[in-house]
C-alpha cells in the first residue's frame, strides 16, 4: 500500500495527465460515431447562440448567391406545376385513370432552415443548423439543398442541430446511377471537398462519364432522385469486380447556406416492417 | 487578482477568436491556424502543473465543442501542456527565470521564443492532425497538414504578441 502511494505520487503528474488525455480521447471515439448528448457540440445552447450571432454578421456576404440559386430553384418549381403546361393527352374514356390530388398521401415534408456554422477541409465536417427539436428535427433525418444532397442529420437539442455532413469519413449515403440504376454507396476520401465517391458498383456494365449520381430512396433518408452529383472517373479495382468511380458533387459545400431537412412521415412504418424480416449472418465487407 | 483576471480575459479571447474566426478560415490542403496553444504558453511560468493541465483541457473541450472536433482540441492542448514544463526546464536561462515575468516574445527574446514554443506547437500540431485522421497509413498527409498549418500558426501567435501585450516599458505586463 505505501509502495503504491509512493508510485502515485511519483507519477502523479503523469497520472493526472493521462486522467485528462484518457476522457478526450474517449469523447473523441464514442462521440464521433454516437453522440450521447447534446453537449459538447454546436446543438448545445451556448455553441449554438454564439454560432448564429457570428453566422448574422457572414451570412450577408453569400447573400446575392443564395437569393439567385432560391430564385432558380423557384423557377423551376414553377414550371412543374401543370397550369404552366399543356396536356399532350386529354382524359379519353372511361377507361382512363385520372389522378387527382386526393389519390396521394404526403411522404416527405421538408423543412426549411439555415446553416449557421460550417467547416471543409477537416476530415469530419459537421455543419450546424438554427433549427431544432422544437421544428421537428429528428436524428437521422437527411437534409437536402436545391442543389443537392448535404448529409444526415447527427445531434439535435431543443433549437439546433448538426449535420454529418457528405464530407464525413462514414456518411454511407445510398446512392444509384441515374440511367442504369446502378446502386451504390457514397463514401468521402477525407481530402478533397469537390469529389467524393462511390463504391460498391459492380464492373460488369460500363459507366458513362458524367452520368448523374442520385440518391437510390430504399433506406427512407432522401427521397429517390436527388442529385448527389456526378461521376468523373471511374477505374477498376484490383482484384474485386466492382468500380471505383469518383463523384463529382453537384453540391459546392463551401457555400451552401439554406437547406431543408428530409421529414419521411412513413419513416417508422418501413421500419417497423422491415424489422419483420429474420435476421441472418451476411458476411458482407 | 489581477492577474487571475487578466488570464480569465485571454482564455475567452483566444476561445473566442479561434471558434469565430480562425475555424472558419479554411486556406485548403487541410491546414488549419491554431492560436490558442498561445495561452497555455502565456500562463506564469510557476504555475502549478495540474491548474496548468487542467487549464488546458478546459480551453480544449471548450473550442471542441464549438467546432464539433470531439475532444480533439482537448486531447492536443493537453499533450502540449504536459510537455510545457519540460520543455521550459530544457531552455531555462542559465539563472533561472524572474519571478513574474511573463515569457512572451518580447521578453524572452526571438531566440528562445522560437525555439520553445516552435517545439511545443509542433507536438500540438502533430497531435492534432495525426487524431484528426486517425490512420496511420496517411502519415504523409498528417506531416503536410502539419507543416502547412505550422508556420501560419506561428506566424499569427508572434503578431498577436505584438498587438495585445505591451512592449515591457518598466516590465512587467
Amino acid at each position: 500500500m505505501r509502495n503504491f502511494l509512493a508510485f502515485i505520487r511519483r507519477f502523479r503528474v503523469l497520472l493526472f495527465f493521462a486522467l485528462l488525455q484518457g476522457i478526450a480521447l474517449t469523447i473523441l471515439f464514442t462521440f464521433s460515431t454516437f453522440p450521447r448528448s447534446q453537449y459538447l457540440t454546436t446543438a448545445s445552447t451556448v455553441s449554438g447562440t454564439v454560432m448564429s450571432w457570428s453566422n448574422d454578421v457572414t451570412k450577408h456576404f453569400e447573400l446575392s448567391g443564395s437569393n439567385k440559386k432560391l430564385q432558380e430553384e423557384n423557377k423551376w418549381l414553377r414550371e412543374q406545376l401543370t397550369v404552366n403546361k399543356l396536356a399532350l393527352k386529354a382524359p379519353m374514356g372511361i377507361d382512363s385513370v385520372v389522378l387527382t390530388k386526393d389519390d396521394f398521401i404526403q411522404r416527405f415534408e421538408y423543412i426549411p432552415g439555415e446553416i449557421i456554422s460550417s467547416t471543409f477541409s477537416r476530415r469530419n465536417n459537421y455543419f450546424t443548423l438554427n433549427i431544432g427539436k422544437k421544428q421537428g428535427v429528428e436524428r437521422g433525418m437527411g437534409v437536402i439543398s436545391d442543389q443537392g444532397v448535404v448529409g444526415v442529420i447527427h445531434n439535435v437539442s431543443e433549437h439546433f442541430s448538426v449535420i454529418k455532413s457528405c464530407l464525413t469519413k462514414d456518411i454511407n449515403v445510398d446512392v444509384m446511377i441515374s440511367s442504369s440504376r446502378e446502386p451504390g454507396l457514397l463514401k468521402w476520401d477525407g481530402v478533397d471537398p469537390r469529389r467524393g465517391s462511390m463504391i460498391g458498383v459492380s464492373n460488369d456494365r460500363s459507366i458513362k462519364k458524367w452520368s448523374q449520381i442520385v440518391t437510390g430512396g430504399k433506406s427512407g433518408i432522401f427521397p429517390r432522385g436527388i442529385p448527389v452529383g456526378k461521376v468523373a472517373k471511374t477505374a477498376p479495382v484490383e482484384g474485386q469486380p466492382i468500380w471505383d468511380v469518383t463523384v463529382l458533387f453537384a453540391e459546392n459545400f463551401r457555400t451552401v447556406q439554406y437547406i431543408y431537412v428530409v421529414k419521411n412521415i412513413l419513416k417508422s412504418e418501413q421500419e417497423k416492417l422491415e424489422e419483420t424480416i429474420p435476421d441472418d449472418p451476411i458476411e458482407d465487407e | 487578482m489581477n492577474k487571475i483576471l487578466l488570464h480569465t480575459l485571454r482564455f475567452a479571447l483566444f476561445l473566442i477568436i479561434q471558434v469565430v474566426v480562425l475555424n472558419k478560415v479554411e486556406l485548403g490542403a487541410g491546414t488549419l491556424m491554431m492560436i490558442y496553444p498561445l495561452y497555455i504558453m502565456l500562463l506564469p511560468v510557476e504555475i502549478n502543473v495540474f491548474l496548468l493541465l487542467f487549464l488546458a483541457f478546459a480551453l480544449g473541450i471548450s473550442i471542441d465543442s464549438m467546432s464539433n472536433t470531439y475532444g480533439m482540441h482537448a486531447s492536443a492542448l493537453v499533450l502540449m501542456a504536459y510537455f510545457r514544463p519540460i520543455i521550459f526546464k530544457a531552455f531555462a536561462p542559465r539563472d533561472g527565470y524572474e519571478i513574474d515575468l511573463e515569457v512572451n516574445v518580447h521578453n524572452m527574446g526571438y531566440r528562445w521564443f522560437l525555439r520553445t514554443f516552435g517545439i511545443l506547437l509542433l507536438i500540438h500540431h502533430f497531435w492534432f492532425f495525426l487524431i484528426e485522421l486517425s490512420r496511420l497509413d496517411e502519415i504523409l498527409y498528417v506531416l503536410q497538414k502539419t507543416l502547412l498549418s505550422l508556420p501560419l500558426s506561428f506566424g499569427l501567435c508572434l503578431l498577436i504578441q505584438f498587438l495585445i501585450i505591451r512592449r515591457p516599458a518598466r516590465g512587467g505586463v
